[in-house]
């Protein structure tokens, strides 16, 4: 089974019960909404509001949750545990993080929708 | 893999239809994720991207189970829950809490809010099946209930409108109030413990100036004990009384019902009081089976509980009824009333009891016929402190002007 460090595509596929054309589905919404979401946890960080810094970084969890991405995940829960707790002075950090591990997740899923999943 | 198809549901097979499930959840990838497995599970999948629009979807769709997230923008998934379990037509609706945290007190929260149960987020394949099927087998139980319910409360509305139809019935059988013959006046009042009584009361005019009143009591409550008086009242008929006994004297009348009517199978029996009264002779003559329900109310002011130790009816065959007679003058008053009347408690127990009827009815004894009759209604409700009697209650009020 091809597998980017990243990301687990067979434990990702497993939770899909091996369904590759949702799986593809899946990877083309996230590819299209994560940008977006993070750009949310962004603007919240700048604006220092926890409370929308904390349902971006939860909206993104529920996403990442579905391609077992474990690095990534924890980054997200890093900064959404940081939000809801009103951290913001290590918020910037964990955003950073989770900004280098989702733009790694998101090529490496980019990759699989362009060649598509080796069977 | 286990289908819907392999858990057979009660709601399957009432309605023969897909099981749906409502997904609610604002992020995309997870809420298609989720649907797609749902699907390929068997089940029909409806989504909505928050908790408003999950309920709009709730109340348009009806689905058997909804998955939430806990933490949504417009409405999250607690609002939800409390929203639906204050409302009568969705209360019952399977909810499974999707949340990724799991820790106990939100936990608590989730199921105090109207959560059924939890999921989640990262939950294996195997996981979300199992707790979807347990959801799905719980709303079947439910829908099932409910169906049952509905079918329940369909059948009682059929036998309350029957049970009407048949105490119109029994009314039609009772004797209307006012003046029976010249000199002779009648009111009584009629209050069945249920819509069908047991108690029935009549007048058989032999004569001009002779008639017989009797008051039956039929042991039990409800349609069972209403049909048995009501054929017993067919035996009660003039022409067959003079079919059968071929006399007018009570306990003659008595003795032959004892014969044809005997105990049910189940141990149901009669109690009566007969009377006839004797408007030429101003004689009163009575007989009594178990009953001991007839009061005369003398004009002097004196009363008179008219009873004689006896059996009910159907208990011996072999019993013979015995006829006893009393003289009556005019402004003379005679009641015949059901045990039901005061043996009735007040909040601690206590009965009204024959000798506060007897009190009553002589205080009541200077004022019209009709006021007596209502007045002692009213303080035996005022004893027991609510107008439902718990037996069946009949008071017929007979005054003699002639």
């Amino acid at each position: 089974m091809d597998q980017d460090p990243i990301f687990s595509l067979e434990e990702a596929l497993a939770r899909l019960d091996d369904d590759r054309e949702t799986f593809q589905m899946i990877v083309k919404l996230f590819v299209e909404q994560g940008p977006k979401e993070l750009a949310e946890a962004r603007a919240a960080l700048d604006s220092r509001n926890a409370v929308d810094l904390a349902r971006s970084s939860h909206r993104l969890k529920g996403a990442i949750l579905q391609f077992c991405a474990p690095a990534v995940l924890q980054a997200c829960k890093d900064l959404e545990a940081a939000a809801i707790g009103g951290n913001l002075q290590d918020a910037g950090e964990l955003y950073a993080i989770l900004e280098r591990e989702l733009l790694r997740l998101m090529s490496a899923l980019r990759l699989v929708h362009s060649k598509g999943i080796p069977a | 893999m286990a289908t819907p198809a392999d858990v057979t549901t009660f709601r399957n097979v009432v309605e023969d239809r897909v099981p749906t499930v409502l997904v609610v959840d604002d992020e995309p990838t997870a809420r298609m994720a989720l649907a797609a497995r749902l699907k390929r599970l068997g089940y029909r999948v409806i989504e909505a991207e928050n908790g408003r629009a999950g309920l709009e979807a709730l109340r348009r769709e009806r689905p058997d189970l909804t998955i939430l997230d806990w933490m949504m923008p417009v409405m999250d998934g607690p609002t939800f829950c409390e929203v639906i379990r204050q409302d009568p037509d969705l209360l019952s609706s399977q909810i499974l809490m999707m949340t990724s945290h799991d820790q106990p007190e939100q936990i608590a929260e989730g199921l105090a809010r109207g959560a059924d149960d939890f999921l989640s987020k990262a939950a294996s394949k195997y996981e979300v099946m199992a707790r979807v099927q347990a959801g799905m087998r719980s709303a079947a139980l439910i829908r099932r209930l409910e169906h049952v319910t509905e079918e329940i409360r369909t059948k009682q509305e059929a036998l309350e409108r029957e049970l009407q139809s048949a105490a119109r019935y029994v009314e039609t059988l009772l004797p209307a109030s006012g003046t029976v013959v010249p000199g002779v006046q009648l009111i009584h009042t009629y209050r069945p413990s249920l819509t069908l009584g047991g108690d029935l009361f009549n007048i058989i005019q032999w004569s001009d100036d002779f008639l017989g009143l009797y008051l039956l009591d039929a042991s039990g409550h409800g349609v069972s004990p209403a049909l048995r008086s009501a054929s017993f009242s067919t035996f009660l008929r003039r022409d067959s009384l003079l079919h059968h006994v071929g006399s007018n004297d009570p306990g003659a009348i008595l003795t032959e019902a004892n014969r044809q009517f005997p105990l049910t199978e189940n141990g149901h029996y009669f109690t009566i009081v007969f009377v006839s009264l004797d408007l030429r002779c101003h004689t009163l003559s009575y007989a009594t089976a178990g009953h001991n329900g007839a009061l005369l109310h003398r004009r002097s002011g004196e009363t008179c509980w008219m009873a004689q130790p006896s059996l009910p009816l159907g208990f011996d065959k072999s019993t013979t009824y015995v006829t006893a007679e009393l003289p009556i003058v005019l402004g003379d008053r005679l009641y015949l009333l059901s045990d039901g009347l005061y043996e009735i408690p007040d909040r601690t127990g206590e009965l009204w009891g024959q000798g506060r009827l007897d009190e009553t009815i002589r205080r009541f004894g200077d004022r019209p016929l009709a006021e007596a009759v209502s007045g002692i209604i009213a303080e035996s409700i005022r004893w027991q402190g609510h107008e439902q009697f718990p037996d069946d209650v009949a008071l017929m009020g007979v005054e003699i002007a002639v």
